[in-house]
């Protein structure tokens, strides 16, 4: 019940016009999302995610511009299943774009699909990544 | 004589040949799947909200607990009535009996001491918060928040066992001895480890790739095995080495226990976590660190949750029964033509459904009781417990 080393060996492919923004997370591994408007960069603690198991995501996040923004809240589904998480994730926020979701866990194994919900001033947006656990 | 021989070497080949026969092929990705369900046994239990998990002295005080009638209202029932050892830690009950009858059955405590929720709502987040329900519920031992203490004082031997475990004579707060009077009997509950079965040797010869000894495990059960990692997807819940993902779920068992009365299932379980008083977020979590309170921090209630229950792990399930939260189906073969036959319309998925009617043949669903057989095994006979003070 192991997310795919594979994925877990993502590197942290930022581009250059990121420079900026706080995505470095510290391990040189983890995701990056980005839309028209935001980068962000998780990973997750521990890295490895096992089914059945609690863990939190480490997010940094910012505009395209290196603007500051939020985040404001994580959660995931299965979409094939149409169910959601039991548990729902707190955010701490640790300053320059960092932010701490606390309390994910993923109960069954298949693809889940986690949700990030960002905001800068007035606007927010809410990416999506996709990630199968087997 | 040509002939003779002929035929004997056909029989040798013959015999090479159904030999050869005894192993499936399993694929790589099969071959993950089963590996998954293993090794056994699991490293033992150690529960950091409970300070006296895993020592000798608080799974001793425990073991004598466990055993003892006083600590009911009556005097007459103890964990063991309903818990016992010979029929694998359950009743052979449909419907659990305490001070009167129940409307769940009682579950097996094999390796309960490895889950994270507790009782088929999962009311309870650690197995001494768990153990408390029975002790004080009117409808099981009745025993009242002081009776635990009162023993534990009067006692000398219970008072040396407890000293022994704790550090300390019983003192005059009785929530405090009501609660170490659990924390001694999770201690010694979380000892019940389930043997190693006909699937272990199997398991782990096909990942060490030693055939021979892997295809000594019955044709029937491998069959069954590939249908509960594969088409049937049994795996999806019933996950990992004890087979369970110790989560919830609704598998369109009716959760009507009388007319005009349902039985909420999660739903009302997570309604008495968060009132009582002894969940991991309240003061006799002995992890100070709190790192194991976090599922019970972020549980949500969800209107899902109604009708939901425990999903149970499956080791020594064959020996076990009847089935279900409420024993409503007798035997294995009930169980599995439930999972065949059971009404889509009941279970109202609007997505990919988890629990659909397989629409198994015969000869399925033999394989499937095959497989969930071959995770029994005979335990050993349990000693009598050495006195706790001799």
């Amino acid at each position: 019940m192991r997310l795919a080393a594979a994925l877990l060996g993502v590197l942290l492919a930022t581009p250059a016009w990121a420079d900026d923004c706080p995505l470095d997370l510290g391990r040189g591994t983890g995701w990056v999302v980005f839309s028209d408007h935001y980068l962000m960069a998780f990973r997750s603690d521990p890295l490895r995610i096992e089914v059945g198991e609690p863990f939190a995501l480490l997010v940094n996040v910012c505009t395209r511009r290196s603007g500051a923004a939020e985040l404001l809240a994580v959660d995931a589904n299965m979409p094939e299943h149409r169910h959601g998480m039991n548990y729902r994730a707190t955010i701490v926020a640790k300053g320059n774009g960092r932010f701490r979701a606390e309390g994910l866990l993923f109960h069954m194994p298949g693809r889940w699909e986690i949700t990030f919900d960002v905001r800068a001033g007035s606007e927010s947006e809410r990416l999506t990544h996709d990630i199968i656990l087997k | 004589m040509i002939r003779l021989l002929l035929l004997v070497s056909l029989l040798a080949a013959g015999a090479v040949g159904v030999r050869a026969q005894h192993l499936l092929d399993w694929s790589a990705e099969e071959i993950r799947a089963v590996g998954q369900h293993g090794p056994w046994p699991p490293p033992p239990v150690q529960d950091p909200s409970n300070k006296v998990s895993g020592t000798p002295a608080g799974i001793a005080l425990g073991e004598h607990l466990f055993n003892e009638p006083r600590l009911s209202g009556d005097g007459r029932m103890s964990c063991a009535t309903c818990h016992q050892a010979g029929r694998e830690w359950s009743d052979g009950l449909a419907k659990a009996r305490g001070a009167v009858e129940l409307d769940r059955r009682t579950p097996s405590l094999w390796n309960i001491g490895y889950l994270h929720w507790f009782g088929w709502d999962g009311a309870g987040d650690s197995l001494w918060a768990q153990s408390i329900r029975p002790l004080l519920d009117p409808r099981e031992m009745n025993g009242g928040p002081t009776r635990a203490g009162e023993l534990l004082r009067s006692d000398a031997a219970f008072a040396c066992g407890y000293e022994r475990a704790f550090g300390s004579r019983p003192g005059s707060d009785d929530e405090r001895l009501l609660v170490d009077t659990a924390k001694a009997l999770a201690a010694f509950q979380a000892t019940l480890v389930s043997p190693r079965t006909g699937f272990d040797d199997f398991r782990d010869a096909l990942l060490a790739g030693d055939r021979e000894s892997a295809s000594r495990y019955p044709l029937a059960a491998q069959r069954g095995l590939k249908l509960f990692i594969g088409e049937a997807s049994c795996n999806l819940c019933h996950l990992g080495p004890r087979f369970t993902s110790g989560e919830f779920g609704d598998i369109g068992i009716p959760f009507f226990v009388r007319p005009g009365e349902v039985d909420p299932g999660r739903h009302g379980g997570l309604g008495r976590l968060a009132a009582s008083p002894f969940n991991l977020l309240g003061k006799y979590n002995d992890d100070a660190s709190g790192s194991n309170a976090r599922r019970t921090r972020h549980v949500q209630r969800q209107h899902t949750n109604f009708g939901e229950f425990r999903v149970p792990g499956l080791r020594q399930v064959g020996r076990g029964g009847p089935y279900m939260h409420n024993g409503s189906l007798a035997t294995l073969e009930d169980v599995i033509r439930h999972y065949s036959e059971v009404s889509p319309d009941r279970l109202h998925s609007d997505g990919i459904p988890l629990v659909r009617p397989l629409g198994l043949t015969v000869e399925q669903s033999a394989d499937l009781v095959a497989f969930l057989r071959s995770l029994d095994a005979e335990a050993l006979a349990r000693p009598s417990p050495a006195p706790l003070c001799p």
